[in-house]
Formats: structure tokens, sequence, C-alpha cells
């Protein structure tokens, strides 16, 4: 059984792309982004109500800004009796007002966006970076003699964007560091990135076949913690699309220069590595493409 | 013919039975208390000395012991 | 000879497992306690609970044995019988004849309630009644819980300032806790020491299941009382509940778990409660609770905030050193140390042979011993591994097995058999494994082993049997000496 002073905590973060979730309600008007936040705060919910210790925090992950739907600041475990109306009907408390609170929060960050022109890419490497720092000070704030497990779940909807690249892998190895398994459910199309944080953390990645079912993939497959995992089947990992992007032009790309002082990837030759500034000698009689920094990128 | 005696099993580690067949061949309980040596770690004595020989065994066990703090 | 009286708790589970199925059925009629329950299981079985919650068909056996690999098959086998046990699930007949599992209905649809939403209102919120001239901040609501409780400890060691209710004197008595004799004055027993050394929420567990193992006979119902103490753990700290529409025994036993602090009422005939700290970590207790049996002296059971904060630093001289001026906090240590100096906020102890062998004589085990000090440590202790030094407690628990050097079992001795053949009748007579069956020239005799040889010696054709055993031996010893 778990002990009463292991805490596990579990970090939602939801791609809520406006312009993917506008596009899905088109196609499909039975799966919107109502529908997943409510398969969200069920798989919260169940992992709140698992044990008195397990924590939960959601981010929504906008185009412009990562956004915490909860916990938020001015909440405070043990003290919502101010105006937080409990639902009056069945459901324990905590979880409703949580699940109140999501709800509100979901509200103001939908409404008071206005996407302009060009961004219009979920900044998913910056919600996980957030998600981090915000596991990093609950781990500061616990009690001597207590531990804390902890992983992150992504929902993720919109297409991978190469341009957090170098981001992202920052973000995966920080969490690898930390002992922080990345999850990824995938709603749409597969993503490389998610692939390789799943991989490299050790966390599962699953793209799932039925939307509708969201709720209970996240149940079945997200919901055990790492201990259980070991104990249950679960989906065999996926194949990992291993392919980096570029420092360049943020093209994923299969082959390409490194550079051989600080490994920087680039797509085509340049005399100086833009990462680094170190000068690469070519030796001009050879009309032949300098040797010295291809190598090739592994699949 | 089958013999029957009522009594108490006693069960200790060797180094102990010995200690209890010295009591018993001394006459330190001021009578004989063993009715049967059952083995190394077996022995059946009689009912009435199991209270005395706790106590001894205290005092034995009093006696090995070193205080292993220092007031 | 068992000298010591060990004080059994159980946890939840357990103690569900023996009530009657009609009393469970009706427990889960209520979300708070299907919340309990589902929080209690082993973590594998909450997983099957939450995949299947949302299901409407039974699932075939098969289908669940391929839930989990092979080689976690034993955990995957407990989960099925604790869920069967608990009726969470029952088998039912699918329609191609195999054998399936589904959920307990009424206890799936309040865990979904609980869950999501649904359903009416567990209580009647304070907001019904307006804001409270007199509301009570989460401190105050701790202090508060800590002083009753308190109370409680200091009465049972007897100091005089404190006093109770006759009723919850009768409760610790019949808790076995403390002994009264005829017109005096209550005083402690060795079980009593033994709860006093618990953690908190360990000694509200215990007094719970003996509050509840009373409530029948004093005409209360069982699983309304259940269903409100499940609801009580699961409120929000600070916030006041309406006692509206409770009802008569629901009422008084909110008075007595005003006594114990669980409650704060302002008055008796105030409409309104605030649960306190002790009632919402009253579920915590609930699985440290078997602490005494087991070793999982891991919990952290002092309970955050409540005063009830680690103080007491343990040194590899034999030394504690305990940061109180809590005289029941003092009187505790000394119950197995032997006092050196007294300062305003601290007294040094000692650790001795003779002081623990005091201790153990009175009852209290080496394992409470350190179960006691593992969870008041300091919190400059907690942070070392292990928290207390291995040499102090390996030592507590030497000198605990010196005593227990001598194992003394009553019995009979039988000895000088004839034969190997007698010898090996009574023996399988005695024994229980063996079933003998016994063909004689009038009857034939399938003879249930009577489980009472104590020790045996085949080759010397000796055997020990158990006092109780020894007449029913003698009687079929002379039987079949007639037959033979």
């Amino acid at each position: 059984m778990a002990s009463e002073n292991e805490i596990i905590l579990l970090v939602i973060v939801v791609d809520v792309n406006p312009i993917w979730w506008g596009q899905q309600a088109q196609r499909e008007p039975e799966f919107t982004l109502s529908k997943c936040l409510d398969a969200v705060m069920v798989m919260g919910n169940s992992h709140m109500a698992m044990a008195r210790t397990n924590k939960l925090a959601v981010i929504a992950s906008h185009c412009q800004d990562s956004h915490f739907l909860f916990p938020i600041k001015t909440w405070n475990a043990g003290d919502n009796g101010d105006d937080a109306p409990s639902s009056g009907d069945g459901k324990y408390e905590l979880l409703s007002a949580a699940n109140n609170l999501i709800a509100e929060e979901i509200k103001t960050v939908m409404s008071k966006t206005e996407v302009r022109g060009n961004s219009t890419d979920t900044l998913l490497a910056g919600s996980l970076a957030k998600a981090l720092c915000y596991i990093h000070r609950v781990s500061k704030e616990l009690e001597v003699g207590q531990e804390m497990k902890s992983r992150i779940l992504v929902i993720k909807a919109a297409e991978d964007c190469a341009l957090q690249y170098m981001n992202f892998m920052n973000v995966i190895f920080a969490a690898q560091k930390q002992n922080i398994l990345i999850d990824a459910c995938v709603l749409d199309s597969d993503s490389g990135l998610l692939q390789q944080a799943c991989d490299i953390t050790g966390g599962l990645y699953l793209k799932i076949p039925q939307k509708l079912a969201l709720a209970q993939y996240l149940l079945w497959v997200f919901l055990p913690d790492s201990d259980q995992r070991s104990q249950l089947v679960l989906p065999p990992p996926a194949h990992v699309d291993y392919r980096a992007a570029c420092f360049c032009h943020r093209n994923l790309i299969e082959i390409g220069y490194v550079c051989s002082v600080c490994l920087s990837i680039f797509c085509n030759f340049s005399p100086i590595c833009t990462t680094c500034e170190t000068a690469f000698k070519i030796q001009l009689p050879q009309m032949v493409k300098p040797k010295k920094k291809k190598v090739k990128q592994a699949m | 013919m089958v013999n029957v005696h009522k009594g108490v099993l006693v069960e200790c580690d060797p180094a102990m039975k010995q200690f209890l067949l010295y009591l018993d061949e001394t006459m330190a309980l001021g009578k004989k208390f063993i009715l049967k040596d059952l083995d190394d770690t077996h022995l059946f004595i009689l009912v009435e000395v199991v209270h005395t020989l706790q106590e001894r065994v205290g005092e034995l066990m009093d006696q090995n012991s070193f205080p292993v703090t220092q007031k | 000879m068992k000298l010591r009286v060990q004080l059994q708790c159980k946890n939840l589970h357990e103690y569900l497992r023996e009530l009657s199925p009609e009393i469970l059925d009706r427990l889960y009629n209520h979300p708070a306690t299907c919340l309990a329950v589902y929080r209690e299981l082993p973590c594998l079985a909450k997983n099957y609970v939450m995949r299947m919650l949302f299901l409407d068909q039974p699932l075939p056996q098969a289908a669940l044995a391929l839930w989990v690999k092979k080689d976690s098959q034993k955990d995957h086998d407990e989960c099925v019988s604790v869920l069967a046990g608990l009726r969470l699930w029952h088998s039912q007949q699918l329609q191609g004849g195999l054998q399936g599992y589904i959920l307990n209905p009424v206890f799936k649809e309040n865990l979904r309630i609980a869950l999501l939403g649904g359903g009416k209102a567990w209580a009647d919120e304070g907001s019904s009644l307006g804001p409270d001239r007199h509301a009570r901040d989460i401190k105050s609501l701790d202090r508060y819980a800590m002083e009753r409780w308190e109370v409680i400890l200091q009465f049972m060691v007897g100091s005089p300032s404190s006093a109770v209710s006759q009723d919850l004197a009768q409760l610790l008595v019949q808790a076995g806790l403390m002994k009264s004799e005829a017109g005096e004055a209550p005083y402690i027993t060795s079980a009593g020491f033994q709860f006093l050394l618990l953690d908190t929420a360990s000694q509200l567990w215990y007094f719970t299941l003996q509050y509840l193992k009373t409530a029948q006979s004093r005409g209360m119902d069982l699983v309304e009382i259940l269903s409100f103490l499940f609801q009580l753990s699961f409120s929000t700290l600070g916030r006041d509940y309406s006692v509206e529409g409770m009802s008569e025994s629901l009422l008084t036993f909110l008075q007595h778990l005003r006594e114990f602090g669980l409650v704060f009422q302002r008055k008796r005939k105030s409409r309104r409660y605030y649960p306190t700290r002790l009632a919402i970590t009253l579920a915590a207790g609930v699985t440290t609770g078997s602490s005494t049996s087991s070793s999982s002296s891991s919990n952290l059971a002092s309970l955050p905030g409540t005063g009830d904060e680690g103080f007491i630093v343990v040194e590899t001289n034999y030394r504690i050193y305990a940061y109180t001026n809590s005289e029941l906090q003092i009187a505790l240590v000394a119950l197995f140390s032997e006092m050196l100096y007294r300062f305003p906020n601290v007294v040094v102890a000692q650790v001795t042979r003779e002081s623990v062998q005091q201790a153990i004589a009175n009852g209290i085990t080496a394992q409470q011993i350190i179960h006691f000090l593992r969870t008041r440590a300091h919190s400059v202790m907690l942070k070392q591994t292990p928290v207390l030094p291995p040499a102090i407690t390996d030592q507590i628990r030497l000198w605990e097995l010196e005593r227990d050097r001598l194992q003394f079992t009553e019995g009979v001795l039988y000895n000088q058999f004839l034969s190997q053949a007698d010898f090996e009748v009574l023996r399988d007579r005695a024994q229980c494994s063996a079933e003998t069956v016994c063909y004689s020239s009038i009857e034939l005799v399938v003879l249930q082993g009577l489980d009472c040889l104590v020790w045996q010696d085949v080759a010397h054709r000796v055997m020990v049997v158990t006092p109780q055993g020894h007449s029913e031996v003698k009687r079929f010893w002379k039987r079949q000496k007639s037959h033979t």
C-alpha cells in the first residue's frame, strides 16, 4: 500500500489551441474542447480520489501563453469557504471546488484571447517548462520525511511545432534528470517530439483511436502510477520518431551536419558554427564536400 | 506401557538448556525439576517452578549485562 | 503461556469484513463511505474499480486476468479476493456461459456521484444559516481539537485536573484501556499504556472502532454513524455545517464527537458545527491502524498543525531529548526511560536496560517504543535515514528478546510406548493434519485430528499434547487398547 507520506503529483497539460479546436468543432461536432475538459476533470477527480495525499495541477497550453487552471494563486486548499458554492449534489467537496475552478479559469482564458496573425502553434514546450517549475516548487515545499513522485500528462491536439525543438528537448532532459515521467495522450496526428519525450522519461505514449472515448482511455492507461504500471499490461511503446530539428531552419532532418565542438545540427553546411562560433578550416584544393563535418544523424 | 506426565514444555536455545540442566543438578531450586530431557532445545519440567525459573534466568541475564550508557 | 496482552488495532478492511453483508450493502448507499472504502483498497484494486466504473456490462474473468503481467499474478488474486470480500463486485454469468465480474451497482452509482456529482447533497451546509457571527478559524479549531484529545489522554494517565463525562469514562473501560473497581476511579491498564504510545491518528481510529463496537448496544444505527463519520472525514476544514435534518441518535453521536474533539460546536444547542482536523484525518489512522502488529513504522503519522509535531531527539549514546513541556508527553517518555534532567522546554532521559525491561513488564513491546520514538521524532531527526539510530532500535529489540529466551507451553508428556505403531496411532490422533481412517472390527470411523499435538520425537517415541487435548487422547487410547 502506498505509504501515507508519499505524495503523487499529477500535472495535466491540455492543449487548448483555439485554431485546432475551432477546426475540430467543424469536423466532429460531437467532440469539442468542453468534452475534452470534462474528460480531463474525470481524470483529475479520479486521481485525487485515489489517495488523500494525491495532488493535481492542470495547465492550459494556449498559442500565446500557458495558463494554470488549477491550482491558481488565490486558491487555498481547505479554505474555499468564501464564495465557492459547492455544487449542492453528492460530489466530494474538494473535487467540486476544483472542477468549478477549472471551468471558471478556462472560460477566462478562452474569452480573453485574440489570435494575432502568425503565432498559431501551441506553446507546449513553455507549458511543460511551467509544469516542471511547479513540480520543483511543490517538492521544495514538502515537509521533512515526505517524498513526492510526479508525472506530467500531456493531452495533445494540434500539430508539432519544429520551432520549439530546442526548448522541448531541454525540457525533456530536465524532466529525465528529475525523474519525472512525461505521458502523452495524442488526439490527432502523431507527435515526434512527444514520442521522444515519453521514450526518454519512461512515460507512455498513446495516440487514441477514438476521441470520444478519451475519458476511458485516460482512466485505463494513464491513471495508474508508475508502481502499478509495472504490474499492469499496458499499450506497447510506440515506434519513436527520433528525427532532430536543425538549428538553422528548424526542419526535421534525418541526415545533416553536426558541429564537432558543440554538437549543433545543421541541414546545410556553413563555415562558422552559428551556435559556438567555431570556424571550420576547409581544405580548398579538394572540391569534394568537406568530410570533416559530415556526420550522419542516426535513426 | 505408556507413561503420562503433566508439566510444561520448555523451548530454548542450547546454551539456555545447559543453564537449566545446571540449575537442576545443583538443586538450585531446592529440588530436581526436569521431568524429561527431550532434545537440544526442549525440556519437560514441573509446572510449579516456571515462575522461579524465569526469575533465575532474569538474574542470569542481569549478571551478564553491562550498562551500555554512562551517566 | 502468553503473559502480555497485545493491543490489536484493525484497519478499515478488517473491520468492514466482519460486518454482515446487509450492513455492507446499506453502507454503500452513501457516496462518502464509497469514497472512503475505495481509498483503502490496494493500489491495483483501485485501478480495477476505476476501469470498471463506467462499464455497464459484466467483464469476463478471463479478460480481467489479462490486465496484469504474469509475475504480478499474486497481487491480482489478492485484489480479486479483496474486492469480492468487501462485496464491491460479484461474479455473474455472461451470455456465452463465461463467468464475469460486475461492480456492485449501489457502490458504482455512489462512487460515480462522489467523483462526478449528481445525487443529493451530503449534508446541509452552514450557508443556509447565514454567516456565523462566532466563526472559527482553522488555528483555533486545531487548538480546540488537540485540547479535547489531550484531556482524554490526561484522564487516562490519571491526572487530577482532567475530568471526562460518564459516557466517555465508561467507553474507556469497555475498550479495555482502563479498569475500574466498584466505586473507585478507573485506572489505566497495560493496553492503555500501549494505546498512549500510538500516534494520534491510530489512537483515534482505535477509539472509534471501540465506539462503533458499543454503538449498537446504545441503540444507534451503525450504518448511519459510519456514513456520518466518513462524511465528516471528507468535509472541509474551517467550514461550518448545519445540524438540520439529523436524526436524534445522530445528534447524540455529534455530542460524543464534540467531546472527543472531532467537531466543534459552540453550544450544545447550536445549529451549526465545524469538523476539526482530527475528524478529517480520521481516515489517515485507518491505514496506520495496524502499525502495532506490522513494522510499518515509516508512517509520518504526526498530523500537521495539530501541535503534535516531532519533538524527540534520540542520540546513539542512549539519550533522549524531548523538547516539550507537556506533562503528558513527558510521562509517556518516562514510561520506558530514566529521567535525567528537566528544563523549562526540554527533558533529558536515558534509555537503559532496566527502564526498557520495566516497560516490557508493563506490557509495552519494543516495537511500540520504537514506533513512538519514530512518529514523534524531531524534524532534525527526520532528515536522516534511518530516522532513529539503528544501534538504539536494535538494542531495544535485543532487550525485549532477552525475556523470551525460554518459551513455556503447558502440556502432557507421553512416553515409553511399547511399539512404534502405538505411538503413530496416538500421534496421528492428536495431530491436526493427518486424517486417519481407523478400521476396527465394529465401526469405520473417520477421525478428525484433535489439533492438540505440541511436540513429538518419533525416534524416541515421545510426544507432548495440550492439557485440553489430554482427556480426549486418553479416552481414545483406552478405547484403542480395548479393541486390540
